[in-house]
C-alpha cells in the first residue's frame, strides 16, 4: 500500500480515534483532578468483556449489551477507587496498574471470558448497520472503503465525549475538580468533599475507557486479552503528553499527531529488517516526545500559563 | 437537635489530647469560644496552636476530648463536613489554588452550588446556571468588599503574599460560616495590608456576627483587636480572659511574654 493510500489512512484515523476516546479519560483524571490513573487498560477490557459476552454468552442485542458495559466500567471504576484513592497519589498509580494486570489475567484464564481464544461473534448487529451506513456513504460519493462506518462513528463518539467534556469542566462540578487537583486539602477545608469527586472522576475516565473498548473490540472483530495490556495505557498518556496539559481539544491533536507519526514512518525507506525498522519507529517517537517535553512542557495545545502558576 | 441558646458558646473545646509519635502536641486543651466574639489564641512555638486547629477542623482525630460547634461534637467528622456546618478555617501557610483564577477561588467556596452535583447539572442544567450566576454575583462582592475586584481574572499564584491572605479570608466567607479559624493571618502580610485584613474581620463580626478565632504572635494586634485571649503552653491552656488581665497574667509572662521580652 502506497504513503499516501485513504484506505491506509482511514485505519490510522480509526485507531487515534479509539485513543483519542481512551486518552479523554486519562485527561479528566491527570490533567484536571491530579489523579495518576495508570489502570485506564483495565477499564477498557471490562467495558469491551463485558459487551462481549453479554452479547455471545447471554445473547444480548449490541446496542443494549453497551449501556451496561459502561455502567459495569464505572462500577469497576467506583470499587478500584474506593480503597486506592485514599492512598496517596503514588500509590494509588501503583494500585491502579495492578488493578489492569489483575483484569487482564483474569480474562486470560477464565472460561467464561474464552481465555485466550477470547470472544468473537458479537459484531454482527454492528456490521448490518456498517453495511448500511457504507451504502449512504457510497450514495455520496465516498468510496467503498470497509473501515469508513468505523471511522465515521469513532469519531462522531470522540466529538460527543470532547463536547460533553468541555461543558463539563465549565461547570462548578469541573472547577472542583481542579481545584483538588491543586490543592486537595484546601478544598476539603471549603466543604468540597474529595473522595466523592475523586471516584466521580475516576468513574467518567472508566466510562470513556468502556466506549474505546467498544471501538477497539469492533476494530478487531474479537476480543482477546493482549489487547489490554499495560502499553495501551501508555500511549494513552503518549497523546496526553503531545496534547498538552489539561486540554481535551489537545487530545484530538495529539492522538492523530501520534499515530500520523507511528504509522507514517513504516513508509521510511532504509536498508533494515521490518523488525528493526518496527523498533526504530518507536525510538522516534519516543525522541519526538522527549524533545517535546523539553522544549514544550506543557504540550501542543495545554495551557502554559496555567502550568507555570503550578511550582 | 434544639436551638443552641445565645448565651451558649459557639465552640466547647474539652479536655483535648493529641499525641505525635509521644509529643503531647496537645495535652488536655479546654477552653471556650463566645459567639459573637473575636478570640485570639496565643502562646510560643510549639504550644500546640496549629495542632488545635487542625483538630477542630478534622485535619487529624483527637486521642481524646471533645470538640462541640454548636452545642454538637464534631471531632472525628471530616473536614468537609466540619465546613459545611459552618466552621471554616485558614491555614498557616496561604493555600490558594495557584493555576485558578481569584474569582474561581471565589466561587468555588460558594456553598450548595447544584452545579457540583453532576446528576442535578444534567436534570436541571437551568437552576444550576442561575444558581452560578447569584454565586459570581456575591463573589465579585465580596472580593470588591476585600478590594480584590480588579484581579478577579487573574491567577490566585500571581498574587501577593497579602493579597494572598487576604482572598484566602474572603474565600473563607464565601461558605457562609458562623466560625472562622484563621492561623497566623498576619504573617508575611504588610503592616497596611494587615490592619486592613483585620479591620474586614472586625466589620463581618459587626455585621453578620461572624466569630473569629486567631492564631497571632504580634501582642500590638492582640491586645488591641481581640475581645478575648487564650493562651496556651505546652499543650495545655494557661490562661484565658479578657486582653488586659491576660496582659497582668503572671503565668502568661512567665510563659510567654516574658520569654519574648528577654529575647
Amino acid at each position: 500500500m502506497s504513503f499516501l493510500h485513504p484506505d491506509f489512512w482511514i485505519g490510522v484515523g480509526v485507531i487515534a480515534g479509539i485513543y483519542g476516546i481512551f486518552a479523554l479519560g486519562l485527561q479528566i483524571n491527570v490533567g484536571f483532578t491530579g489523579l495518576l490513573n495508570f489502570g485506564q487498560a483495565g477499564f477498557m477490557s471490562i467495558g469491551a468483556y463485558t459487551m462481549g459476552m453479554l452479547v455471545v454468552n447471554g445473547g444480548w442485542s449490541l446496542w443494549a449489551a453497551m449501556p451496561v458495559a459502561i455502567v459495569a466500567a464505572i462500577i469497576a471504576g467506583l470499587l478500584v477507587g474506593l480503597p486506592s484513592l485514599r492512598l496517596r497519589s503514588d500509590y494509588f498509580a501503583i494500585a491502579t496498574i495492578a488493578f489492569a494486570e489483575i483484569v487482564r489475567y483474569t480474562f486470560q484464564n477464565a472460561a467464561f471470558a474464552g481465555g485466550n481464544q477470547g470472544i468473537i461473534g458479537y459484531d454482527e448487529e454492528w456490521r448490518r448497520f456498517a453495511a448500511w451506513l457504507s451504502d449512504r456513504f457510497a450514495a455520496l460519493g465516498l468510496g467503498d472503503n470497509s473501515q469508513l462506518p468505523l471511522f465515521f462513528a469513532v469519531w462522531v463518539a470522540f466529538a460527543v465525549c470532547l463536547i460533553a467534556l468541555l461543558v463539563l469542566q465549565r461547570s462548578p462540578w469541573g472547577r472542583v475538580l481542579k481545584a483538588i487537583r491543586e490543592d486537595e486539602e484546601a478544598a476539603a477545608a471549603l466543604g468540597k468533599n474529595v473522595l466523592a469527586y475523586k471516584l466521580q472522576s475516576l468513574g467518567v475516565a472508566a466510562a470513556l475507557a468502556a466506549i474505546a473498548g467498544f471501538f477497539l473490540a469492533l476494530n478487531v472483530t474479537y476480543l482477546y486479552p493482549g489487547e489490554f495490556d499495560p502499553t495501551f495505557t501508555f500511549f494513552g498518556y503518549a497523546v496526553l503528553i503531545l496534547g498538552g496539559f489539561a486540554s481535551y481539544g489537545g487530545i484530538a491533536l495529539g492522538t492523530i499527531l501520534l499515530w500520523t507519526l507511528i504509522e507514517g514512518l513504516r513508509f521510511v525507506d532504509l536498508p533494515l529488517s521490518s523488525g528493526q525498522l518496527g523498533s526504530l519507529r518507536f525510538v522516534l517517537v519516543g525522541l519526538v516526545l522527549v524533545l517535546l517535553s523539553m522544549l514544550r512542557p506543557e504540550g501542543l495545545l495545554g495551557r502554559r500559563a496555567e502550568m507555570q502558576q503550578r511550582r | 437537635m434544639t436551638e443552641a441558646a445565645p448565651q451558649e458558646p459557639i465552640l466547647v473545646i474539652e479536655d483535648l489530647h493529641k499525641n505525635f509519635g509521644g509529643v503531647h502536641a496537645v495535652a488536655g486543651a479546654s477552653f471556650v469560644v463566645e459567639r459573637g466574639s473575636i478570640t485570639a489564641l496565643i502562646g510560643p512555638n510549639g504550644a500546640g496552636k496549629t495542632t488545635l486547629f487542625d483538630l477542630v477542623t478534622g485535619f487529624g482525630a483527637p486521642d481524646r476530648g471533645a470538640v462541640r460547634f454548636e452545642g454538637r461534637d464534631i471531632s472525628g467528622l471530616p473536614p468537609h463536613r466540619i465546613a459545611r456546618l459552618g466552621l471554616v478555617r485558614t491555614f498557616q501557610l496561604t493555600r490558594v489554588f495557584a493555576a485558578m483564577t481569584v474569582l474561581e477561588n471565589m466561587m468555588l467556596a460558594g456553598p450548595r452550588q447544584p452545579g457540583e452535583v453532576l446528576i442535578r447539572l444534567m436534570v436541571s442544567a437551568r437552576s444550576a446556571r442561575h444558581a452560578e450566576e447569584a454565586n459570581r454575583e456575591r463573589a465579585l462582592a465580596l472580593l470588591g468588599a476585600f478590594n480584590l475586584e480588579s484581579k478577579a481574572a487573574d491567577y490566585a499564584g500571581t498574587l501577593s503574599g497579602g493579597q494572598r491572605k487576604l482572598l484566602e479570608l474572603a474565600r473563607a466567607l464565601m461558605v457562609e460560616p458562623r466560625l472562622v479559624l484563621l492561623d497566623e493571618p498576619m504573617a508575611g502580610v504588610n503592616r497596611v495590608l494587615g490592619q486592613r485584613l483585620l479591620d474586614d474581620v472586625d466589620q463581618r463580626r459587626r455585621e453578620d456576627g461572624t466569630t473569629f478565632l486567631f492564631v497571632e504572635h504580634d501582642m500590638d494586634v492582640v491586645m488591641t483587636r481581640a475581645d478575648r485571649v487564650i493562651v496556651m503552653a505546652e499543650g495545655a491552656v494557661i490562661a484565658e480572659g479578657p486582653p488586659d488581665a491576660i496582659r497582668a497574667d503572671q503565668r502568661v509572662i512567665d510563659a510567654y511574654l516574658g520569654k519574648a521580652r528577654s529575647r
